[in-house]
């Protein structure tokens, strides 16, 4: 059973607080498995053709009235700032987002700790600053549904004068959803009050709407800063885009330099990820994999930390507990339940084999888009690379870094496995994926999208 | 940074400003050259190594320790009400205690105390917390700071733009132990007396096997003697 249809089991319409009709699917619609899909991207030239293109554009956008059924393609759209700024939205409008949105991803880079490789001037020419004003996102759960939507989408922008098509990424993973280094991926996923499915029982408690969705109340009680007038900002959410180059070859190379088989090396990829290549948390299962677990959904997220609260099943320092500690003891005052993301990452090139070698990164054909949705994602993505990727103060780490996404040099790239009677501390990390670029986004909802379309402001 | 120029030098002549330049340097030049070359010359201890980077929006940072100065208005009373929580604590303020970023905070009275001087030395980036303060203490926030004109509660929208608008960037910042945060520092702490625990049961005993005595002289040489600060 795919994450989808668990969802379909579980929506009560009666129990639907939001206003599912006006959100964009792909906030509440997880990917398909296995998915297909491609990313677009496009710049406008021209005000007024970019307004008539997304006018024609909100009419295939679905909403998330029926999130939870079948579907079998989906598009989603996004804008960003300079995008925004070149639809022509009035600059009392424009002044109401937040800061970081206001300046760009690439003019973020301190706070994002994109330093050297990551660094915004050695990113893809595509995501230069001011490049990408809108980014279309197709979701499907085979190539047929694929190529119908994107031959839609490019048609429409084909009929469209003052804009220019940067490039399109197609995407995509089996059955089995596996990320590049051959993990599956994307399990976790928050609950959302009011979406109409409450939390599985042994999950979390569902996280305020207004977390995810503008408008709604978050988890302080009140909504957080909504863009202006409420037709643009309501119902709408934001969007992290980010590209990252898998260096898959040095990876499996790293592995086999620190244990001996097949075996020790599946066991090691496992501590740094935090769950078996099959998705199976190591807190369920930490001896060994279990391909059935970690192909349940009702079981391969049933967990929290309190049996291993010293991290001897998963480490405290593994990709997993980093980005989502659920009950981990934390050093710092930290409120988990604010820096939960609804996740729609999208998997590039080749599956992956244990025989791939550093030698093969060269080609930098393997990777993924790191997109998530949050109501306050440009503070969330901030805080987790300064926090929870790029240091280990708040597990008691120091410096030590998230040993898949973080970035690691000669004085940083140690990975610690606790044990007894000593700990395990593992040297010699490099940066397992690069950053070649990205793009903080608005996802408007579809009052905004035919708002925009229609120069709402000028009435 | 020095934006606003001295109101008492605004008489001052051309000719008797590169005068008074020409004095100044001629009179800094040999320590500024000392400091300077030190800098230059030493190697320093890495553990010790100060930076001088931005802590994000506004303020300074050295290594991992940040600095944030504000001058707020307060309200009418606020200066008392505040006297009153300093008072009650003695020291202690377990709110800020559990933050675990907070190296220390300074309230002072100012301008017969219709407003407040606020000073803090932090962990990291100065805005990284400042939304889980607003769900996990935003009654301690909202206490202390709810005598500040203007301040427009922990959950608003607009409270960092509030904190930054009224914040002083540091013109000079130096932190002794720029890379130890608070976290690490407790965790030391704790390190210290586990070891003494552990040196107590190994004191005496002459019947290790020859790779744990030859670990045990490695950690006792790397810890014992009493060092100058080699920075």
């Amino acid at each position: 059973m795919s994450g989808l249809a668990r969802f379909k089991a579980r929506f009560r319409r009666e129990r639907v607080r939001l206003d599912l009709g006006d959100i964009q699917a792909m906030i509440l619609r997880s990917r398909p498995e296995p998915y297909v899909g491609a990313h677009a991207m496009v710049h406008i030239d021209d005000a007024a053709g970019g307004r008539d293109l997304i006018a024609r554009l909100a009419e295939h956008i679905p909403s998330a009235r029926d999130w939870a059924e079948d579907r079998s393609a989906w598009t989603g759209v996004a804008i960003s700032y300079d995008g925004l700024q070149a639809l022509g939205v009035p600059g009392g409008s424009l002044a109401s987002f937040p800061l970081p949105f206001q300046q760009g991803m690439a003019a973020r880079a301190e706070q994002l700790h994109d330093y050297g490789i990551d660094a915004p001037e050695n990113w893809d020419k595509a995501f230069s600053p001011g490049t990408c004003h809108i980014a279309l996102s197709i979701y499907a759960q085979d190539q047929n549904a694929l190529d119908t939507a994107l031959d839609l989408a490019m048609s429409e922008l084909k009929r469209s004068a003052g804009v220019t098509l940067i490039g399109v990424h197609p995407f995509g993973a089996d059955e089995d959803a596996k990320n590049p280094f051959g993990f599956r991926d994307s399990i976790s996923q928050p609950t959302v009050a009011g979406s109409g499915v409450d939390a599985q029982p042994g999950q979390e408690r569902a996280i305020a709407a207004g977390e995810f969705i503008l408008g709604e109340n978050s988890e302080t009680g009140v909504p957080l800063g909504t863009p202006q007038p409420s037709e643009l900002g309501d119902n709408g959410s934001y969007v992290v885009l980010r590209k990252f180059v898998s260096r898959v070859g040095a990876f499996n190379d790293y592995l086999r330099s620190q244990a001996d088989d097949a075996e020790g090396q599946h066991q090691l990829g496992a501590k740094m990820f935090g769950r078996w290549r099959s998705g199976a948390p190591l807190v369920l299962s930490p001896d060994h994999d279990d391909e059935e677990l970690g192909a349940d959904p009702q079981r391969n997220n049933n967990f929290d930390f309190k049996q291993d609260p010293k991290g001897l099943m998963c480490p405290h320092a593994s990709h997993m507990r980093r980005l989502n500690p659920r009950d981990s003891p934390l050093t710092i005052l930290t409120d988990v339940n604010i820096h939960r993301i609804i996740r729609r990452s999208s998997t590039y090139g080749p599956k992956w084999t244990p025989e791939v070698t550093a030698a093969d990164d060269a080609q930098e054909d393997r990777g993924l888009y790191f997109i998530f949705i949050s109501a306050r994602a440009f503070d969330t993505i901030e805080f987790m690379q300064q926090e929870w990727i790029n240091g280990g103060n708040f597990v008691d780490l120091g410096i030590e870094s998230d040993p898949i996404v973080g970035l690691h040099d000669d004085t940083n790239n140690s990975f610690t496995i606790p044990a007894e009677p000593a700990r395990r501390k593992l040297r010699g990390v490099t940066t397992f994926n690069r950053m070649a670029g990205g793009e903080y986004m608005f996802m408007p909802s579809l009052t905004a999208l035919r708002w925009i379309g229609a120069q709402g402001w000028a009435k | 940074m020095a934006d606003h120029e001295d109101p008492r030098l605004q008489d001052e002549g051309k000719f008797d400003e590169i005068r008074r330049r020409v004095a100044e340097v001629a009179k800094d030049a040999p320590p500024l050259a000392r400091i300077a070359l030190e800098a230059m010359v030493r190697k320093h201890n890495p553990d010790l190594k100060g930076t001088a980077d931005s802590a994000g929006r506004v303020g300074m940072r050295s290594g991992k320790v940040s600095e944030l100065t504000v001058i707020v208005d307060l309200k009418p009373g606020g200066a008392q009400r505040l006297q009153r929580i300093f008072d009650l604590t003695k020291g202690n303020m377990d709110g800020a205690q559990r933050v675990s970023t907070l190296h220390d905070m300074r309230f002072v009275f100012i301008d017969h105390n219709t407003r407040i001087l606020f000073a803090t030395a932090y962990d990291g980036d100065w805005d990284s917390y400042i939304s889980d303060f607003a769900t996990k203490i935003p009654e301690l926030m909202d206490l202390l700071f709810q005598n500040v004109e203007g301040w427009p509660g922990i959950s608003s929208p607009t409270v960092k733009d509030f904190i930054a608008e009224h914040q002083i960037n540091a013109a000079g910042w130096f932190v002794a132990n720029p890379q130890v945060t608070v976290v690490d520092v407790r965790r030391m702490q704790r390190t210290e007396h586990a070891l003494d625990t552990f040196f107590d049961a190994m004191t005496g005993r002459d019947d290790l096997d020859p790779k744990t005595a030859a670990a045990m002289k490695t950690l006792t040489d790397a810890i014992s003697t009493p060092e100058a600060v080699d920075y």
